[in-house]
């Protein structure tokens, strides 16, 4: 750790406090809005079939499900990989302070996972569960067995109790993955000494940036998992969701432009050291990364895909390109933000300079783990709780099974 | 209420009394005693061991050099400062901490020539004065007008 | 305050009778010998008068146990030089002035220049004490913010939350094994003033640059010093109300 802060000595530029040799938050905090905003999107994008009654992409229902469990499982890992000493990380939970806006987060996260994700898959699922539970032997048999919680009533009736508790859970849910995620731009945005954070606009910056994310991430993974099934894709569904990708994409970048329109023509103190952060420490980063490659040219290949002068075949390159670089281009908003406040110095005369070790704690090695495991969770998920529609689903096990 | 809705409710509400009771161990007992702190940390902090004494009880021992500096342009400079933290040689005379390093760039520290410093301080050039000679050859540290050195 | 304290103690009674323990007890003040109540605590850095020596520094190192690396500092020196025709100040504080500051420019280029100690405000509304999620850091009845590095998570909100640097996370390869990977500060030395004792670095000041005293004590030199001079604070807009005041600095200095 040490020889790494000596090294950050050399490529410091002007007068930085000397505490702020060392960036306390990591490429590890950077994941983890990543991560959450991942939550967020993929819920969102789950709840345009059950509360906006968005039918074309029903197919991605469940999938968008499962990619929020599998990445709210993972949300925390980065922060308590991070933590000085995680081994106290339940003090959040057990005496949190309720003037942080960090002490929200086990709340937050506990509601999330156990009230919403928790309850509507179950509940969604209740049906198929309880096939599975009378079919399936085994591990499997056992698991779906507990799972049913011993309730095997799926008349027509209770089903449709079911529906329509899954459709308020929705509703609730809704609120509560816009919340998990402004939240987590409020911890920055409520920043109010570092004038690169603090912002009113960052909670729902963060927002729009996390459903562009989790759109692309869906759209993304419902692609990959069609070509590995060999199934035919389902074009409607697609177009549908690029198109809601589209949209909420020219949110997001209208609320980032309000926001640099703001710092640029307010002229606070420390604007200039702002304008050098933009245009020369974060030049790559934010301006090739993240506005151009990351916002401009996904926009403009989902705007072609819109004028109806393409073949599916293109428009699924299109898609995939535009996913792929939304993917990176969020990363790099996160990073921008995170890596970047820090870079620039509280004393706007100098800026910092991060190091991230290869291997080791707060490393790249184990930011790419903790990407990683969201995916294996979610084959696992999948394997367990098939969430695709055709054959019945009960059907396809029976036949496994018998 | 159907049965999957009281087993869920069963194990939610379980899972909240499981943890409000884990919640009354884990906290630490003080923890509220003032408001959300721990209260003995205070305590803790408050009963750290000091380092630094004080000019006031080095003269109970070293009375002689306590008069010649206390009378002296040097009267503002603690002991500790030169000397070092003294704290555990106040306890324990036996205990006395490294020597002090009566180099010229350790007066330098303070009287080297520096235009950020106040004006009326006084600053000498560590080129020419004294030839490059001890500081302590002629000054006498703890009442640097008395010359002579130590 | 009063609504938490309130909502704390229904937590601790709730936990308290779901576990059968009993409810806690109360005391005034932390210890026998010392009563916090009768004292609130002031600083005055007197820039004018600080040489940059690095004294307070080097002293505060050693009393508390800061590692020595130049990337933690509990207190620390700042040079600012206003070169002739230049608008802006250059700002140096070369480990944190420990070994003292060599002469870099001469001092015909320059047109004005002097020493800022820089030290933990102390705020009367702390920033890092409202983002701390745990309570791990908190604010004393005397006007002190302290850090309970038994129960600090090593989070690092409060690090970026302080508008001045002031705080910096105890390395792990740190003196002090308690401390390890939890955030660190200065604390007036609250382990000395406790005791009657002024913090290190102003015992180790030789030119009386750093004050510290009490204003609960009508008859404490601060009251001179603060009443007699023009005084400022660092960062105001911040709205901190830090309780270090300083002598003698242009508004350059944040």
């Amino acid at each position: 750790m040490s020889e790494i802060l000596w090294e950050v000595l050399n490529h410091i530029e002007g007068f930085i406090y000397p505490n702020e040799v060392e960036v306390n938050w990591s490429v590890l905090i950077a994941l983890y809005p990543y991560i959450t905003g991942l939550v967020a999107g993929a819920f969102i994008v789950a709840s345009l079939e059950r509360v906006f009654k968005v039918e074309a992409v029903k197919p991605t229902y469940r999938l968008a499900l499962l990619t929020a469990l599998a990445f709210l499982l993972a949300a925390p890992l980065p922060l308590v990989a991070h933590l000085g000493h995680p081994e106290r990380a339940l003090e959040i939970m057990f005496t949190p302070h309720l003037t942080s806006a960090m002490a929200g987060f086990g709340f937050v996260y506990a509601w999330y996972l156990l009230i919403v994700l928790l309850l509507e898959l179950g509940y969604d699922y209740r049906k198929d569960v309880v096939k599975w539970a009378q079919t399936a032997t085994g591990f499997r048999g056992f698991l779906y067995r507990i799972l049913t919680m011993g309730d095997y009533d799926i008349s027509e009736e209770t089903l449709k109790k079911d529906e329509k508790l899954v459709g308020i859970i929705t509703v609730i849910g809704l609120p509560s993955a816009a919340f998990l995620h402004g939240y987590v731009g409020f911890i920055f945005g409520s920043v109010k000494a570092n004038p690169w954070w603090s912002s009113p606009l960052m909670p729902i910056i963060f927002l729009f940036s996390a459903m562009v994310s989790g759109i692309a991430l869906v759209l993304l993974i419902y692609m990959a998992s069609t070509k590995l099934r060999g199934k035919e894709m389902d074009m409607e569904c697609v177009d549908t969701l690029a198109g809601y990708l589209l949209y909420t994409y020219i949110l997001d970048l209208g609320l980032e432009f309000m926001e640099i329109a703001h710092l640029l023509y307010t002229q606070e103190e420390g604007i200039d050291a702002i304008l050098i952060l933009i245009n020369d420490k974060l030049f790559v980063s934010f301006i090739i990364i993240q506005i151009f490659f990351g916002t401009l040219i996904p926009i403009t290949l989902l705007v072609l895909s819109k004028t109806g002068l393409f073949r599916a075949k293109v428009r699924k390159f299109f898609y995939i390109s535009a996913s792929l670089l939304t993917l990176i281009g969020v990363f790099a908003m996160r990073w921008n933000v995170v890596i970047g406040g820090q870079i620039l110095s509280k004393t706007f005369r100098g800026y910092g300079y991060y190091i991230m070790p290869l291997f080791g704690p707060e490393s790249l090695t184990l930011a790419l783990a903790i990407m990683v495991l969201p995916f294996i969770l979610l084959a696992i998920f999948v394997k367990l709780l098939p969430p695709w529609d055709e054959p019945p689903l009960w059907m396809k096990t029976e036949r496994r099974y018998d | 209420m159907r049965k999957i809705h009281i087993r869920v409710a069963m194990v939610y509400i379980t899972a909240a009394i499981l943890f409000l009771i884990i919640r009354s161990f884990v906290v630490p007992p003080t923890f509220g005693e003032y408001d959300w702190y721990r209260g003995d940390s205070v305590r803790e902090i408050m009963e750290l061991p000091p380092q630094h004494a004080n000019a006031t009880v080095c003269k109970d021992c070293h009375s002689e050099r306590y008069d010649l500096w206390s009378g002296g342009a040097h009267s503002t400079v603690s002991c500790e400062s030169c000397h070092g933290p003294s704290y555990s040689h106040t306890k324990d005379p036996i205990i006395v901490s490294a020597n002090v390093d009566n180099s010229r760039e350790f007066c330098g520290l303070c009287h080297a020539q520096n235009p950020s410093r106040p004006a009326d301080f006084p600053q000498i050039d560590m080129d020419t004065h004294g030839n490059g000679n001890l500081c302590v050859v002629c000054h006498n540290p703890h009442s640097p007008w008395v010359f002579g050195g130590e | 305050m009063i609504t938490r304290r309130k909502f704390l103690k229904a937590l601790g009674l709730l936990s308290a009778t779901a576990a059968g323990v009993s409810a806690k007890t109360s005391r005034a003040e932390p210890t026998e010998y010392y009563d916090w109540s009768k004292h609130y605590y002031s600083f005055v850095v007197d820039s004018t008068k600080c040489i940059g020596c690095g004294r307070c520094v080097r002293a505060c190192k050693l009393e508390n146990e800061v590692p020595l690396e130049p990337f933690f500092f509990r207190t620390w020196v700042e040079r600012y030089i206003w070169l002739k025709g230049e608008e802006e100040p250059y700002v140096d504080s070369p480990n944190g002035g420990f070994e003292g500051f060599p002469v870099i420019y001469d001092e015909k280029a320059i047109r004005k220049s002097y020493f800022v100690p820089k030290l933990c405000n102390q705020c009367d509304r702390p920033p890092c004490v409202q983002v701390c999620p745990v309570g791990a850091t908190y604010k004393t009845e005397d006007g002190v913010v302290l850090v309970d590095e038994k129960y600090c998570i090593g989070c690092r909100y409060c690090i970026q939350a302080c508008p001045y640097g002031a705080r910096y996370l105890y390395p792990f390869n740190g003196p002090r094994k308690s401390r390890r990977g939890t955030a660190d500060k200065c604390t007036w030395c609250y382990h000395r003033i406790t005791k009657g004792l002024k913090p290190a670095c102003v015992e180790a000041c030789p030119v009386g640059a750093r004050k510290f005293g009490d204003l609960k004590d009508p008859n404490d030199e601060i009251h001179k010093l603060l009443d007699e001079n023009r005084i400022s604070v660092l960062k105001p807009e911040q709205g901190t109300k830090p309780k270090v005041f300083y002598i003698g600095i242009d508004t350059e200095v944040r």
